[in-house]
């Protein structure tokens, strides 16, 4: 089976026949990938030839109907295509998917696998199948959204290593540039995701830091990371307050949703837009000057690194617990240099999983 | 719009009416609207002004065109759950053909087009293989979405075009492009359902199948026609959306399909069919938008908010109980 292409499908029409999307999910079987990988990634070439002979990784992703996860889906294959280890990729139906997910890595938990790359949806929905995977000693990667430590705890999860990017840290560096943006003592407003989700509320809290005491959020909605909810729910904020400065908004597709109500509005320019996540459209858009910034996180990096971690675990050598993927700022001077690499950050990173497998 | 019913109430003294719980009932969407109005022009005085009418009915344009498809859905006795994400694969169908260079109008039909046939797949197999709305517009509600990341392949299709711009954005005075085609699909909706043959038909096969079945009626050509109307104004819903968000998304939309179902039951017409307004709908998605919008003015918490338009909806639904 040619699983990456395959396993992306399976996903596709798994939403289509959902019953059936449980033994698609259980049947997408491994062995695609490009064994004898040339030298595309020099550094990683010294592992490969051992790694591809021992490592076998699965990845169970979110949801594919999301540009943030097809990115990192794209870092996964690149990097294992360029190691010459075989994945198998398998994506949720949808970001709230929790019990579908976890069904496709029990799926593949019985499977010959070496290592998994997880990014649960919540932090206890896969707890079940990770246990199943400790108890057989298998490599576990978690990357994204973290498993729950107490959770992970009692069910005996051992988990390799965490690759996921610092909510806090992005809605922080978008306060510090608001700061910039804003004259002090400006009113702002918050679009953030579903009302209670984590990711959302992180990036708020982050937000909040970054601004300090100069400036006074007024308002918080909630708009379901839908951009036509943004859309509605920004006209009504700014009609709200006429004297909006800002938005700091939780995704950047959300963000986009904000940019055009404050075109409606004929106030491009004069009320800024921050949103996160860096994804082509809202580069292109910060690059235009309707949206004033964004705060990119790499997808594309936590996917590669996901792998370079499973790489690295098959050599034997000690993993670092806590990993930080890269998280950059894109403003309209740095535009262009960041959509001519996206999806890969356009800045120098950290990567110590580069040196373990050298 | 009393008329608008299959059982003509006689006219009565409006005075009793008023101590009729029935007639509140009748109107509960209306009640419902005007003392929210109240309430929240009283605590907000912005919540009236000309620009947050305007902005409030741009956002209602969508869900009133999509609680008018329903609306003819449910007064068959059916319901359309697909109604939402045939919307979408309507989006996106848009969006591919937009992006392959077809050109605005050719692409605007294919949105109809795509939406359209959704909607006789949902008739064809409801009426011919006679099974419940329920089940079959539950299937085409996930099958529509997966066609819809299929054709996408799950990325979203920016789309700028003035012609696209000005239609989300301009208007006559506070109506906007967007609303103006909702309200023109009302009105012809309103004719078309009490207006016609075809409309006595459509609420005979709601109220009454067998008798409709023994009066020579073809229920199944109305089942078929509704979910086709269904499909055909979730394609325009779709064509407002790109032109709205300036985007054409895959990602699937649930708040439209609970929002159309609430309108619909804000607006009197009965579930199990035979009964019902055009009129009725389009103040209950009024409704939903003016309670969100004014809940946002006021800077009501995030979490109050969902709470709120759960309450009115279930409200509403009690109310109807008592509809003659």
């Amino acid at each position: 089976m040619h699983v990456n292409t395959r396993g992306r499908r399976a996903a596709a029409v798994g939403a289509v026949v959902t019953a059936g999307a449980l033994v698609l999910g259980a049947c997408g079987s491994s062995g695609s990938a490009d064994t004898n990988a040339t030298t595309g990634a020099s550094d990683t070439t010294g592992a490969s030839a051992a790694a591809g002979t021992q490592t076998k990784i699965a990845a169970i992703i979110k949801g594919l109907d999301n540009p943030f996860f097809q990115t990192m889906e794209q870092g996964i294959n690149d990097q294992a295509k360029a190691a010459g280890v075989p994945v198998t990729v398998q994506a949720a139906n949808s970001i709230t998917d929790t019990t579908g997910q976890a069904d496709k890595l029990n799926g593949l938990a019985g499977q010959d696998f070496s290592c998994y790359v997880v990014n649960p949806i919540s932090g206890t929905n896969l707890i079940q199948g990770l246990a199943r995977l400790s108890v057989l000693n298998k490599t576990v990667v978690n990357i994204d959204s973290p498993v729950d430590a107490t959770a992970a705890k009692s069910a005996n999860v051992k988990l390799a290593t965490y690759i996921g990017t610092d909510n806090v840290q992005a809605g922080k560096m978008a306060g510090a540039r608001m700061t910039e943006l804003v004259p002090a003592g400006g009113d702002l407003a918050v679009v953030g995701g579903i009302a209670g989700d984590v990711t959302s509320a992180a990036r708020v809290e982050g937000f909040q830091q970054g601004i300090g005491p100069k400036l006074k959020v007024v308002q918080t909605v909630a708009a379901n990371w839908d951009r036509q909810t943004a859309l509605t729910a920004a006209t009504d904020v700014m009609r709200a307050n006429p004297n909006l400065a800002g938005f700091f908004v939780a995704n950047d597709d959300m963000g986009l949703g904000v940019a055009r109500a404050i075109a409606n509005s004929g106030k491009t320019g004069k009320i800024k837009v921050i949103s996160v996540d860096g994804i082509k459209d809202a580069l292109e858009a910060v690059k235009a000057g309707t949206l004033d910034g964004t705060v990119a996180q790499y997808p594309y990096a936590i996917g590669l690194m996901g792998v370079e971690a499973c790489q690295a675990a098959a050599t034997g050598k000690p993993l670092p617990p806590d990993v930080k993927a890269p998280v950059e700022l894109v403003s309209k001077d740095t535009a262009d240099k960041a959509l001519a690499a996206t999806p890969k950050p356009f800045g120098a990173y950290d990567d110590p999983f580069k040196t373990l497998i050298q | 719009m009393a008329n608008a019913t299959l059982a003509a109430p006689e006219h009565e003294a409006w005075s009793t009416k008023l101590k009729d719980v029935g007639f509140w009932a009748e109107w509960a969407a209306l009640v419902g609207l005007v003392v929210l109005v109240i309430v929240f022009q009283v605590l907000n005085p912005t919540f009236l002004s000309a620009g947050n009418i305007a902005s409030m009915l741009v956002a209602a344009a969508i869900l009133i065109i999509l609680s008018v498809g329903q609306t003819f859905v449910v007064a068959t006795a059916g319901i359309d759950l697909s109604i939402a994400s045939t919307m979408t694969l309507g989006a996106v169908a848009f969006g591919q053909s937009y992006a392959a260079g077809w050109g605005l109008p050719l692409s605007c039909l294919m949105a109809v087009v795509a939406s359209g046939l959704v909607g006789v797949a949902n008739g064809v197999i409801i009426a011919r293989g006679k099974i419940t709305d329920f089940i079959v517009t539950l299937g085409t509600l996930s099958a529509a979405s997966g066609l819809a990341l299929i054709l996408a392949d799950g990325k979203p299709v920016t789309i700028i075009d003035p012609a696209l711009l000005s239609l989300s954005t301009g208007g006559i005075g506070i109506f906007g492009w967007s609303v103006i085609i909702a309200f023109v699909v009302a009105v012809v909706a309103h004719a078309a359902l009490f207006h016609t043959r075809f409309g006595t038909h459509l609420l005979a096969t709601g109220g009454a199948p067998e008798s409709a079945t023994a009066m020579g009626i073809s229920t199944q050509r109305i089942k078929i026609a509704v979910y086709t109307i269904s499909g055909v104004l979730a394609g325009l819903g779709a064509i407002l959306l790109v032109a709205r968000i300036g985007a054409a998304e895959p990602a699937a939309n649930t708040a439209f399909l609970l929002n159309s179902v609430a309108a619909v039951v804000l607006g009197g017409v009965s579930l199990f069919g035979g009964r019902g307004t055009i009129v009725g709908p389009v103040i209950g998605a009024l409704l939903l938008i003016a309670l969100v919008n004014g809940l946002t003015l006021l800077g009501v918490s995030q979490f109050y908010q969902p709470l709120a338009v759960g309450i009115v909806v279930v409200l509403a639904a009690l109310l109807t109980r008592f509809q003659r």
